[in-house]
């Protein structure tokens, strides 16, 4: 099984070497003919099964989160994307201008773009999405952040729109790549809520057809569809049909694991997602099954250290915690070789992520000294450190919503060598909501918390000090709660430069802060693997945030 | 959510008139109803756990404060507890199920799409848990010792059968290896063969158990002697007199069998990737959507107290023991 990984900086070699490899493993026994090339085929049905919940409202402005942004990227698109190194790259807005003092940009829309149900795709339209995702009454929580820093949107010309900003904003160009901040025809914006989450309108590939909830959702062709990303090599597109090729994807929602498989296996569904490491290395064997490995960007999977309080308040307690885990032979034994280590804040996704390898030695030598140095140094009757009669204990609540049971097993080998080391971790395996909750009340010592964004500004978001509690909501991002004002310079800086060599260099200074201080213990990136049967041809991730598109995918008989 | 299996001991109390009768069960139901709905409410809302932060989009989604706080106002809840509880229970009086947040729609409109999947997916497992029980129970009782002791083994065996284990065994022989059924629900007759299969074995053990008893007896009765002496077939004499006679104890048990099988729904529905009550109310409890579980309790137990007092009734009229002062 041809595996195709998608890092952008390597990409173009990777998706050659994965279509060579394809091709060879596509040749019947002695492999001297090759697959016919393939011209794209209309027509078909494609059936996409997610592992994830099925989502409450089809409109990603709403709430916001990532299996909301699978479906969406099939019928929204955004003002701009990125291409497979990251740069970023005309969609919606054909081009963009920021002012000298980053308080001002303006983006020139494309004229020949229409909604599906009718409405032009032009400035007001862009107005009427950005007050939508700001409206507190949508309830929007990715893209309400993402567009944070937007104060005033004003329509200049039909398709020439002004945003004006409260402040600059290096992250805006990525945050609009994003699909939880998509552009929206205005006339369905203004339905109510209850029916623009049953059927948003995009301007996108597909078109929301039918959702019947717990069963499935059916998308249809967009029969006008004119506006792919610049991306996308239109020369290759047959001009008889014309993009996309499929007439309908019905998405269904298969929260078992073994049944998505099966389903994939006896030809029900044609792509799943969300494959868990032991089926990705079964379908291996299997040449009818293929695999798109797509690693989410922003923040890589990580351990969070709560640095706000004891015992973590004391560097050395967490220098000695991340020297006594071994988390390599963990990832290589649960993981089947399908998860890489990661030693950086950023997702490998993201270009200007920093990688500290050193940092991450298991020595547990060095961490039984570290303890003895912190006043650690009794141990009790269960062989767990003790100070003044304290036992050094860990709490470590775990979302079962968003650890893998990969993951979950992890944590425990981690566990167990802590253990050794001297710490009690208490793994507390919760639902959602209790999670939270936990979280809310600081009763935490370690913690896992995924986060995707476009970009290395989740690393202000995640590790700023204003992300630490702000009361009365409970709700903060900075669960390792990093609290450090050079900092907050930095990121506050990285945020405002308008100059991408400066950018680059505060956020790897920034990440050098974080990895430095022991406030974070990577694991790998968070995991993305789809499997699809291998009649599906021309299946690819956004660059974005790692969502599969079926603008330009088709099914060969 | 399990059932507890009823005790048959309150039928067997001093029956008073019919009409009487009839008024005091329909004050149990009301009961029932208030209970379900009292304890599922306060049990939501006492775990730890943030409504707010799930309605706003659950895993991998970043709230802000001031959209968690809006989000608190428009539901409601930055009232006090017993304030959200009194507003519920008022518009429950006047029949109003409530707006579930987490499908952006009325609480009655989602359980209206979703219960007819689950009633067919109950009453098609019932038939079949009948069907299977009665033709061991047909098989063993005339196969002599060794065939009434696999056929008692079977039962035991098939009612402590957990759901998701079934679930996926009868995928991987059915779907994956013989090919012949699918994996998950599909539209038309095929789709609903494992599902109900998964729900039905384990019930089928169990009534098949509860018949066993009575079967015994039955075969001994007079009656059956009589028909033997009649020159009646040992075939005809199983079905019409001594099966018959079994299965009134395990009829009077329907109503708690659909019960069973609706909380097996959740398990099935998720592995099968049905649609149905069982997988909005997991679903649901996930998101902390109070309004949502409630209502599906609610209409379950509604269900299930409805079931019962049909069964009570039939049984009543049916047999005048129930009904004459017997203590």
């Amino acid at each position: 099984m041809p595996s195709r990984r998608f890092s952008r900086p390597r990409a173009v070699v990777v998706v050659t070497a994965a279509v060579a490899l394809l091709l060879a493993a596509c040749s019947p026994g002695g492999g001297t003919s090759a697959e016919p090339s393939g011209e794209p085929v209309a027509g078909g049905t494609l059936t996409y099964a997610s592992g994830d919940a099925e989502p409450s409202c089809l409109d990603p402005h709403v709430g916001g989160n990532y299996p909301q942004a699978l479906i969406a990227t099939q019928y929204l698109e955004s003002l701009v994307s990125l291409d497979e190194d990251g740069e970023v790259v005309p969609w919606l807005a054909t081009e963009w201008d920021e002012s000298d003092d980053g308080l001002e940009w303006e983006f020139t829309l494309r004229d020949d773009v229409t909604f599906t149900d009718g409405t032009p795709f032009d400035a007001e339209a862009v107005a009427a999405n950005i007050a939508h995702v700001q409206d507190p009454a949508t309830a929007s929580s990715t893209g309400y952040l993402a567009l944070a820093k937007i104060k005033d949107v004003v329509p200049v010309e039909d398709h020439l729109v002004r945003l004006e900003m409260s402040a600059p904003d290096s992250a805006l160009l990525e945050s609009l790549s994003q699909v939880w901040v998509a552009m929206e025809s205005p006339a369905a914006l203004e339905r109510s809520q209850e029916e623009n989450c049953a059927a948003p309108v995009g301007t996108g590939p597909f078109v929301v057809d039918q959702w019947e909830r717990q069963e499935s959702v059916t998308l249809v062709r967009n029969d006008d569809y004119t506006s792919p990303p610049a991306d996308v090599d239109t020369e290759a597109v047959a001009e008889d049909t014309g993009l996309p090729y499929l007439d309908t994807i019905v998405w269904r929602f298969i929260p078992d694991s073994a049944s998505r498989y099966a389903a994939l296996q006896s030809g029900e569904v044609q792509v799943i997602d969300n494959a868990q490491p032991d089926t990705i290395r079964s379908a291996e064997s299997d040449e009818a099954i293929e695999e798109l490995d797509a690693p989410r960007p922003g923040a890589a999977n990580r351990i969070e250290l709560n640095s706000g309080k004891a015992p973590f308040d004391d560097e050395r307690v967490r220098e000695a915690f991340i020297r006594s885990v071994n988390v390599d032979d963990g990832v290589q034994s649960l993981f089947f070789g399908t998860a890489e280590r990661s030693y950086s804040p950023l997702s490998s996704v993201e270009p200007l992520g920093l990688s500290l390898p050193g940092l991450f030695t298991v020595d547990p030598d060095a961490a039984a000294d570290l303890l003895d140095d912190a006043g650690w140094a009794e141990r009790d009757a269960d062989g767990y450190r003790v100070k003044d009669g304290e036992r050094l204990t860990l709490d470590f609540p775990v979302s079962t919503n968003q650890s893998i049971p990969a993951e979950q097993s992890l944590f425990e080998q981690i566990q167990a060598d802590a253990k050794t080391a001297g710490f009690e971790i208490r793994l507390q395996p919760l639902d959602l909501s209790s999670w939270y909750g936990v979280l809310a009340e600081n009763d935490y010592d370690l913690v896992s918390a995924p986060y995707t964004k476009v970009g290395p500004d989740v690393l202000r978001i995640l590790y700023h000090s204003d992300s630490i509690e702000p009361a009365p909501s409970g709700y903060f991002a900075n669960l390792a709660q990093v609290d450090d004002a050079e900092l907050d310079e930095l990121l506050t800086r990285a945020s405002a430069t308008s100059d991408a060599g400066e950018r680059a260099d505060l956020y790897a200074q920034a990440q050098q802060v974080v990895l430095e201080g022991y406030y974070i213990l990577p694991l790998y990136d968070q995991q993305n693997h789809f499997l699809y049967s291998s009649t599906v041809r021309g299946l690819r991730a956004m660059p974005t945030v790692s969502t599969p598109t079926f603008a330009e995918a088709w099914l060969a008989s | 959510m399990t059932l507890p299996v009823p005790t048959t001991g309150a039928r067997r109390r001093p029956a008073p008139g019919n009409r009487r009768w009839l008024l005091l069960r329909a004050g149990g139901v009301v009961f029932v109803l208030w209970a379900a709905a009292t304890i599922t409410f306060f049990t939501l809302r006492l775990i730890p756990g943030d409504p707010a932060e799930a309605i706003l989009g659950g895993p991998g989604s970043q709230a802000g404060p001031e959209a968690l706080e809006q989000v608190r106002r428009e539901y409601g809840l930055d009232q006090p507890l017993v304030a959200q509880y009194l507003t519920y229970l008022r518009r429950l009086l006047t029949g109003d199920l409530g707006q579930s947040y987490s499908l952006h729609k009325p609480v009655a409109t989602a359980i209206g799409e979703q219960f007819g999947a689950t009633l067919t997916l109950a009453l098609v497992s019932l038939a079949l848990a009948w069907a299977l029980a009665c033709a061991l129970a047909a098989w063993s009782v005339r196969g002599g010792r060794v065939a009434w002791a696999i056929g008692s083994g079977l039962e035991l065996v098939a009612a402590a059968v957990p759901h998701f284990w079934l679930a996926t065994v009868l995928i991987l022989f059915f779907s994956s290896t013989l090919g012949i059924l699918p994996p998950v629900s599909v539209p038309g007759p095929l789709g609903i063969v494992l599902p109900a299969l998964t729900l039905a074995v384990p019930l089928a053990g169990f009534l098949g158990q509860v018949m066993r008893e009575s079967l015994l007896t039955a075969m001994e009765s007079p009656f059956v002697t009589t028909a033997r002496a009649r020159g009646e077939s040992e075939v005809r004499i199983f079905w019409r007199h001594t099966l018959r006679h079994a299965a009134i104890p395990a009829v009077g048990l329907s109503g708690w069998a659909f019960g069973s099988l609706i909380s097996g729904a959740v398990v099935v529905e998720s592995v099968f990737a049905r649609q149905g009550l069982g997988r909005s109310l997991l679903s649901a409890v996930q998101l902390r959507d109070v309004t949502l579980v409630t209502g599906i309790v609610l209409v379950v137990a509604l269900a299930y107290t409805v079931m019962t007092l049909v069964t009570d009734l039939a049984d009543r009229l049916i047999d005048p023991r129930t009904r004459a002062a017997t203590a």
